[in-house]
This record gives structure tokens, sequence and C-alpha cells, in this order.
């Protein structure tokens, strides 16, 4: 502890702190144009100077580089530091293009005026993307710019001396426009230390020093994963959003949840006029906290204003016609599903739910299948998936609730991903992965069937033939388990160093060794099991009694677990959703009340789910848009959008984080609650819920480890659902069954993947811009396969389903040795989800295969 | 991930001796320079992927040196001697003198067949030869320093080169 006197009063603070981060907890304003709060400074911009008493070799000291010391006299406003500041601020300003911030007339001119300086008044803040929301400018109004005499009257100042560069605009999330930049190098700093992505260097030297991406060219052509860490530093309009340049200028922030994945980050929403308009981190999450990807910052952007379903629809004929109102298109739906139920049974009508959609809604869901509808056919699609996973857990560990903390994994120097690639679908866990390798020097081992960014980041990069992921994490696991360091012959290619690198963690007893699962859900149920037991084994190898509290596991989708917490689950397998598939083919099943999702886009199988669809009587899509499923409805209810419902979503590691409405509902938009309430009293059953509080109340009473809201908020981002048993055991599972590798003559194994810059909700109304990148526009083979079809990069090709016959898909190819011969990689998002009509149904341990033909023969 | 193409391969052989943390950035641009006469960005990003740097690190630094060259290089190249010697011998005088013959606003600049162009230089230490420019033909190897110039003689020389002469004078380092 130290005491410090800062602006005359007496304070105690850690020893040792930046004084800056000190200043500014204190509630004093300080310009500080080049620091990043926790990063180490740079101390370039030289504007966050202060007075320090008895300071060599000058009492004018950087607050940025100063630590706190006991004893420390400080003054942040004497007139040197005063003067001093105006006068680096001066430099930084030669080169930037507003004079007015230097001009005490400044609060005289309008745009468009005619200013007494200079001749017209353009170049301003006025003017300006970033206007109002600027640190440059805020930091000259605190150091008083406008009365600073300054040593350019009647000026050139060098910003005026040469033309401005030239601006990137080529990419659809990042704007980047040099003439702005005052070279303060945060952007690249939050790149390289905050993401470690390096996309961005300062280029050249002197006069001409540039921000720069990759190795020169435009940004898309970089390392650039758009993520905006950038964005959040840049303390001028250099770097901004795209989507919302012009228009980011919040009038209210709302803390809320993103829905793009399971890691579950806050978000921050400003809204204006009621809608959303920009997207920030916030803190408030232990597990994300400054940090977010693409989809959270853009997901709210990824359905154009004109594809919103903001009014109910009802069939008529071969079309779907808005309805006169709500109540009509309720009416509609409640009778029809009455209907049947009174000709065919409550068993006739099933229900599926949503890992997009809140836990609140999915409980009266739940409710609405239950006692308004009296059926037990109630599931979503990746149900089977998560429940293969789970069981795993369960006859392993004797729960699925796993108390890993995914806080824990940044802390860790020896860690385990095996399935995906999470540096696409989940990249916030990826980035605390890259945290412990570059900050702890911790060793990754990565379980792989094709490469990803991780590959350079690891230790021992294991590319198991499609399939073959499960075995290979078994190898580990019996590698652990047995005395002698025999290694199969079948097992992959650096299968002993990773059983070393394993073995030397536990030699050095490091006890918290991650073991992070992420199935990837195109590869269906039976793969999912076998990488689940695989890695419970695993686990158990190295942890033992600690297994579940070092085992992750990162469902696809946000909510996964809050919807099956919530009671989305079926009577019994009977009830899943494969039969329920099953059943609306053979006409057992004629009604469907389908909540918030596609699963015409999410599982294989699209031709029986299309014919499942077709098939019904009566389909009740309640959702925000037109999706291809919402093609077969009778009925659809026009539901808010994810960003402007209330609610929660339970994350990968079971934290409740918080969702609140960012922006009004449109037309006749209604709450999901709203909507199944109302639904259920028309059904004559009466679930009454005001709000999403009401419906968490009567979770948190009959679910274990849920709380009422006040609760959440007063610690938001900490709490789990979770009831940490005593005695978890840890039992070993018998080796999961996998496939053996199949022979060429069969086609080359699919390999899929949620990709980072598809957006689920564009994919499911299958608009032409679900892939604003154009990256994930092809299928990647590897040479020697294309090659032996007479395919070059970037030819054309058909891909033949083998499982179901007559489905092709035709796709461009890009040849990528980065999966082995033998295997093809086609984005689950592709082209609304093509791939899956390649698919079956019913998973297996096998893999799927296809065959890859060339357009014109070679 | 990039894909192992022909160019790729030949450039990874090319810096296969170099190693991460070893200091060697420098050394495995010029290498590639040397043998290219320029750092396209594949070799940027091969080079990047050798030492695990990111490459556009390798590209900050291989920016910040004007003798390193990100494009391939003109036929013929004036290196003008920006050094204090230089100066003084009125070198800035030669520099203009040169830029209004091949009709240029500017060092860097190139003609429109791509033929010529003329790059700001070091001072390599040559003083005695002030003031000087290099006159390199990089797919040839060949690297002459023409020094003691006058503005008259600057002026033939550049026209020389323009005009696609041989031009005498000067001494010949092959490289
Ligand atoms: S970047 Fe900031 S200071 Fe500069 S013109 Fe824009 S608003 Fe004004
Ligand atoms: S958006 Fe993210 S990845 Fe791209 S340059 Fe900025 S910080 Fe780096
Ligand atoms: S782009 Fe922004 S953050 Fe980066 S150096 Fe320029 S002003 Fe600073
Ligand atoms: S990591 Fe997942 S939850 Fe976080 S911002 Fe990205 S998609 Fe959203
Ligand atoms: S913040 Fe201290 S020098 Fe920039
Ligand atoms: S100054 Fe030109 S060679 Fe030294």
């Amino acid at each position: 502890m130290a005491m410090i006197t800062l602006n005359g009063k007496s304070i105690e603070v850690d020893e040792g702190l930046p004084l800056v981060e000190v200043i500014k907890d204190q509630g004093i304003t300080i310009t500080n144009l080049c620091y990043i709060d926790g990063l180490e400074p740079y101390a370039g911009c030289r504007t966050c100077i202060v007075e320090i008493e008895e300071a060599r070799p000058t009492e004018i000291q950087l607050a940025c580089t100063s630590k706190t010391a006991d004893g420390m006299v400080i003054r942040t406003e004497t007139e040197a530091v005063k003067h001093t500041r105006q006068g680096v601020m001066s430099m930084i300003l030669a080169n930037h293009p507003d004079r007015c911030l230097t001009c005490h007339r400044r609060v005289h001119c309008m745009p468009g005026d005619i200013c007494l300086r200079d001749d017209v008044v353009t170049h301003r803040c006025l003017t300006c993307s970033k206007n109002y929301r600027c640190e440059l400018q805020t930091s000259c109004e605190i150091v008083d710019m406008g009365e600073f005499s300054e040593p350019w009257v009647g000026e050139s100042r060098s910003y005026y001396e040469t033309p401005p560069p030239e601006p990137d605009r080529g990419n659809p999330y990042l704007e980047f426009d040099p003439q702005m930049c005052i070279i303060c190098t945060r952007c690249v700093r939050a790149c390289d230390d905050l993401r470690h992505t390096g996309a961005l260097t300062l280029s050249g030297k002197g006069h001409s020093t540039m921000i720069a991406f990759g190795t020169g060219g435009q940004i898309h052509e970089s390392d650039c994963d758009f993520c905006g860490a950038c964005i959040d530093v840049c303390p001028t309009a250099t770097l901004m959003e795209k989507p919302n340049k012009w228009r980011g200028l919040a009038e209210d922030w709302t803390n809320s949840a993103c829905n793009g994945c399971s890691v579950g980050c806050t978000l921050s929403y400003g809204t204006a006029n009621d809608q959303p308009v920009i997207v920030r981190p916030d803190r408030i999450n232990p597990v994300s906290r400054d940090q977010i990807c693409v989809r959270g910052r853009f997901g709210y952007t990824d359905v154009p204003e004109r594809e919103r379903l903001i009014r109910s629809l009802i069939r008529n004929g071969d079309r779907l016609l808005p309805a006169d109102n709500f109540d009509q298109a309720l009416d509609i739906a409640a009778t029809s599903l009455a209907t049947v139920k009174e000709s065919a049974g409550a068993d006739a009508i099933a229900v599926l739910g949503s890992p997009l959609a809140t836990t609140e809604e999915a409980y009266v869901l739940g409710r609405l299948a239950r006692e308004a509808i009296g059926t037990e056919h109630i599931d979503f699609s990746h149900g089977p998936l998560h429940r293969a996973v789970t069981e795993a857990f369960v006859s392993g560990l004797g729960t699925d609730q796993l108390p890993a903390n995914l806080t824990d994994i940044e802390k860790a120097r020896t860690i385990v991903v095996i399935g995906g690639d999470i540096e696409e679908s989940h990249q916030v866990v990826s980035l605390r992965v890259k945290d412990a390798v570059k900050k702890h020097g911790a060793k990754l081992i990565l379980i792989s069937n094709r490469w990803s960014e991780l590959v350079p980041f690891s230790e021992q990069w294991l590319q198991p033939f499609p399939g073959q992921e499960a075995a290979t994490a078994q190898a580990l696991a019996d590698g652990l388990s047995s005395s002698t360091t025999h290694i199969p012959d079948t097992a992959v290619e650096n299968t002993a160093d990773a059983i070393a690198t394993l073995r030397l963690a536990i030699a050095n007893a490091e006890s918290n060794i991650p073991v992070i699962l992420a199935p990837t859900a195109g590869h269906g149920a039976v793969r999912a099991g076998g990488e689940a037991i695989a890695a419970v084994n695993l686990s158990i190898a190295i942890h033992s009694s600690e297994a579940a509290h070092n085992l992750y596991y990162l469902p696809t989708d946000a909510n996964v677990i809050g919807l099956t917490d919530a009671g989305i689950v079926p009577g019994s397998t009977e009830n899943d959703f494969p039969n329920i598939i099953e059943k609306a083919k053979n006409g057992t099943i004629k009604a469907l009340v389908l909540h918030n999702d596609n699963p015409l886009l999410n599982t294989p199988g699209t031709p029986d789910i299309e014919s499942a669809l077709a098939n019904l009587e009566v389909l009740i899509v309640i959702d925000s848009l037109k999706s291809t499923a919402t093609q077969h409805a009778t009925v659809v209810l026009a539901e808010l959008p994810f960003h402007a419902k209330d609610g929660t979503l339970t994350s990968a590691d079971r934290r409740i984080i918080r969702q609140r409405p960012a922006g009004a509902p449109q037309g006749d938009e209604r709450e999901g609650i709203a909507i199944l309430t109302a639904l259920a009293r028309a059904l004559g059953t009466p679930i009454n819920y005001n709000s999403a509080a009401d419906v968490m109340r009567d979770i948190s009473s009959s679910v274990v480890g849920y709380v009422p809201y006040d609760e959440l908020t007063r610690s938001p981002g900490k709490i789990r659902a979770l009831v940490e048993s005593e005695s978890t055991t840890a039992q070993q599972l018998p080796a999961p069954t996998v496939s053996t590798i199949p022979p060429v003559s069969d086609g080359l194994a699919i390999i899929t993947g949620r990709s980072l810059f598809t957006s689920w909700a564009a994919a499911s109304i299958h608009s032409d811009e679900a892939d604003k990148l154009h990256r994930e526009e092809s299928a990647l083979v590897h040479p020697q396969d294309a090659e032996s079809v007479g395919i070059r990069n970037g030819d054309q090709a058909i891909l033949a389903s083998m499982a179901n016959a007559g489905s092709e898909l035709r796709i461009r190819i890009r040849l990528d040795d980065g999966i082995s011969p033998g295997s093809i990689y086609i984005p689950h998002y592709y082209d609304g989800g093509a791939l899956m009509r390649l698919m079956p149904l019913t998973s297996s341990a096998e893999p799927t295969t296809l065959m890859l033909q060339a357009m014109q023969p070679a | 991930m990039p894909l192992e193409t022909e160019a790729r391969a030949e450039l990874r052989a090319l810096v296969a001796d170099f190693a991460p943390n070893d200091g060697q950035l420098m050394a495995a641009l010029h290498r590639v320079q040397h043998r290219y006469g320029y750092i396209s960005r594949e070799a940027l990003e091969v080079v990047a992927e050798q030492l695990e740097m990111f490459p556009a690190h390798v590209y900050g630094a291989a920016s910040f040196y004007d003798e390193f060259r990100l494009e391939p290089p003109a036929s013929t190249t004036i290196r003008w001697c920006s050094g204090p010697a230089c100066r003084l011998e009125n070198g800035n005088g030669i520099r203009d003198a040169m830029l209004a013959v091949l009709g240029f606003d500017d060092l860097g600049e190139r003609t429109d067949d791509g033929r010529i162009e003329m790059v700001n230089g070091q001072c390599n230490g040559t003083c005695e030869q002030a003031p000087l420019v290099w006159v390199e033909r990089p797919f040839e190897h060949e690297r002459r320093v023409v020094g003691k110039l006058t503005a008259a003689e600057a002026i033939r020389i550049t026209r020389e080169i323009r005009d696609g002469e041989s031009i005498d004078g000067g001494h010949e380092t092959v490289f």
C-alpha cells in the first residue's frame, strides 16, 4: 500500500500501479491518447503529463509510465502542466484535419459558414463521423486548445501540405481513413496484445509513418478478423465500424448479451431513435471482458431492414400474406392446433425450441407444449447431439453440470482442445487460449481435422482423419493411463509428443489443464458423443477426481444449456427430433410449433426435414424473419429479433447472462413470451407472465441454480447455474466406437463447421449477403484429390451426395493443404445450409462422404 | 491455410536456415531481395512464418528501410545519395536536374514504361565521390557509382539512361 497525494487529496492505493489509471479511477479527467488500460505504456503521445513533486530530472512527468509509490505528491492541473499539454497537443494537431479544434472562435461557426481564419468551414469535427464521440476532440476540450496561443497562426500546417492518404473502404466491417490518424499505435497494440492477431503495423518512417494492415494491402487481405478491438481503442475517426460509421452516436446504452455462440459475451448496445446503432464490449462478463468477435459487434445488422418480419403472416393457398393483425393470426394458429388435437390427439403435435432464444422463452414454450398442448414431442434440432454429449458426462462424471470455469483457461500452462476450429466458432474462448500461450507460454495440444488459426499457437497439432477425432483423444487418455509409452501404429502424428507434453504437465503438478470440447454440430450426434466420451476419459486420465472441474464443453449455439435447463427435452427418445421428423413424414405427427429455429439450416438431412415440414397439416412458426422453414408455415407469428428481447442466456460455463432489449418493436412484433402465453391462453390454458422477470421467478423456484433478476443484476456475469455436488465421480468410460477410414473409392469425407463471418440469421433467410466477406463461398479440397479429378484452384465443381441420392451441390473449389487428402471442407452455412442436403438425418460414427466431380469432364 | 505453391516452396528453401527469435529478420529480407530484386507479399509471409512473426510486423520492418523494395524493381534504378557530403556538393541540384529529365515530381517515381526509376539512397561512405548517384541494373546484379557530378553531367547521363544508351564513366561493382 502507498499513500499518495493527488491534487492535495491524500489517498491510499496499491504500490506500483500505473499512475494514469489511478488518476482516472479517482474521477480526475486526464488526456492519455496513447495509453490502453492494462497494457504496457507506450509513452508516445505525451498528453498525460502531470507534475510529480521532486521527480527527477524534471517534475514534469508522464502519468502512464510513472508508478505509484509511497509519499508521491502529484498535481494534474498546474499552469506548467496545462501549458505543456497544450504544446504537445498542438504538435499532434499539426497533422490532423481539424483546425477548428484549436480555434477560440469555433463556437460561432456552423457547417458551411465562412470562417474568419480560413475560407470555408469544411474540415472540422462537425463534418466528421466521430463528432461528439471522439477522444481526440474531448482531449482538446480538456486541455483548452481554444485558448492556446497557437504557434501556427497564419500557418501552413503540415496536414495541408501533402495529399491525404487513401482510405480503405473495401470490406463490410471496418473503415480505415488514415488522414485522421495521430499514430498513437493503440490499434497496433490492441491487435497484438489484446487479440494476438498482429494484423496491424506501423509502416514507413518519419513523416510518412502510417498504420498499415498485413503486408501493406487492403484490410481484408490481411489476417484481420474484424473483431473491432482496434476500433474500440482508436481515439480518432481513423478506424470505424462501417455499418454505423455515420450513425453510431448513441443516445443511450443497454447492457446485453450476444447469441452468436455459447461463449455468451456481454455487449453494450448503443441506441438512437430506439434502434441499436453501435455495439461495444461490456466488461462485466469476466470471460469476455473488453473483447468480443465480429459476430457480436455486427450481429444486429445481419438481417437487412426489409427482411425483418414485422407483421404476422397467414397462409392463403400458395402464399403467405400479412395478417390483418396479431389477434387474427393467433386465432388461426390456436384454432388449427386445437383441430389437430381434437382429431388426432395431443401426441400428433410436436414442439421445437431453439438455442438462439432466451431461457425464459424456452421455459414458456415447454409449458405451452406440456400444459396447453399436452405433448411429449418436445425437442430442438441439436437436441440429440447435446444429449449424446451430456450423457457421456453423466456416466463418466456423475453430472452434466460441469463446474469448469472459462476464466481459468487464460491462466493454464497446458491446454487440450478437441473438435472444430474454435477460432471461428467460439472466438473469445480461442482468444483466452491464445492469451495463455502468449502470456504464460502455455502448451496447446490441438485435435482438429483441419488447419485453423490456432495451429501456429499450438505445441502439437494432431490431425485425425474426419471421424477419428474421438479415437485420437482416446489415444491420449490411453497413453497417459498406461505405464508404457507404446503408441499404436494407427495413432496420428504427434500423439507421442502430446502424451509427453501432458505427462510433463502432470509431473509438474499443474492442476489447471483445461480439456476443451467443441463438437461440430454438422458432424452429427454419434461423433459428438464419441468425442465427449474421449474427452471425459482424457480429463480423468489427467485430473482423476478433479476431471469435471477441468472439462469444458462449448455447444455450437448460444443457449443450448439454458434451453435444456428450462425443459426443452423430449419425454423419451421416441419423442426426439429425428423421430419427430420421421413421424411428420409418415403422418403420425400432423402439427408442429417451431420457435425461433430453422432445422433446414441447422441439421443434416434436409430432404427428410423438408418432406416432413411439407407433409404437416399445421406448421406454426414463431420467428423474427422469413426463413426457408417459414415457407411451409400455416401461420407465422412475428417475434422480436434477439437484440430487442428481454431475458437471459446460459453460456457454455453455465453463466447466466442477462439480455436486455436494445431497440423498440417495429410493426406488430411481439415479445416471444407474449406470443407463447397468448397461444397457450387461446388454447384454453391460462399461462400468464407479464415479463421475462416473471418467468425467471418461476424458473428459479423450480430449476436449481437459477436466480431472480435482482440477484443477477447484483453480480452480473458471475452467477452460474450450477449445483456443485461434493462428490463428482470420475469413472473411465469404455472407449468410444469409431469408424474406419473410408477407402478413396467411397468419395471424400465431409468436414464442416461454423464459420466466423457467415451470419446464422442471414443464412437462414437465404440472403445473398449472408457471407459478407465472400470468404466461405468455396469448398476446400486437398490438391492431390483435386488433381485426380482434374480440378484446378477456383474451378466450379459438383458435389454429389452419397447418402441422399440425387442431391448435389455446385460450389467453387479452393485448394488447401490444411485438410487431409481424402477429405473436403464445406462451410455449414454455405448457401443457406446447402451442405445439409447432402447428409443423412440419422447420424453415425462414419464420416459422411460425397463425390467430387468436375463441371466439365477434364 | 496458405497453399504450398512452387514459389512458396522456393522461398521457404531460401530462408530455411533462419530461426525464430534470432534477430535475423534483416538478414532474411536482404537475402530475398538479393535473389529476386525485391520482396514480394508472398515473401513477407514466408519470412514471417519462418521467423514465427506476424506478416504485418515483417512488413512494418521492411517498409521502414528505403533500401528494401516491395515492388519488382525497374530495369534501371538511379539511387540518389541523400547523405550530407553529397548535399554539401549540390546533391539537391543534381537530384532536381535528374528528376526534371525523367519528368518526375519526386523520388520514388517510375517512368510509364516501368523501365527507369529514381529512388532515395543513403550514404555508404564513398563520400570522396560526392555528389553521386548509383546506377543499378538489378537484373544484371550490377551497380555503378557515378560520382563527382555536375548538373550538366547529371543531365547528360540521365538522358542516356532514358534513351537506352549505355552510359560511360563511373566505377562498376558487381553485387
Ligand atoms: S477525428 Fe475527432 S478530432 Fe478529428 S475531426 Fe474527427 S471528431 Fe474531430
Ligand atoms: S479488427 Fe481486430 S483483428 Fe482486425 S486489425 Fe482490428 S484488432 Fe486486429
Ligand atoms: S488508427 Fe487510431 S488507434 Fe491507430 S494509430 Fe491511428 S489514431 Fe491511433
Ligand atoms: S465469441 Fe461468441 S458470444 Fe462472443 S461475441 Fe463472438 S459470437 Fe458472440
Ligand atoms: S498516455 Fe502517456 S504518453 Fe500517451
Ligand atoms: S554523402 Fe553521399 S556518399 Fe556519403
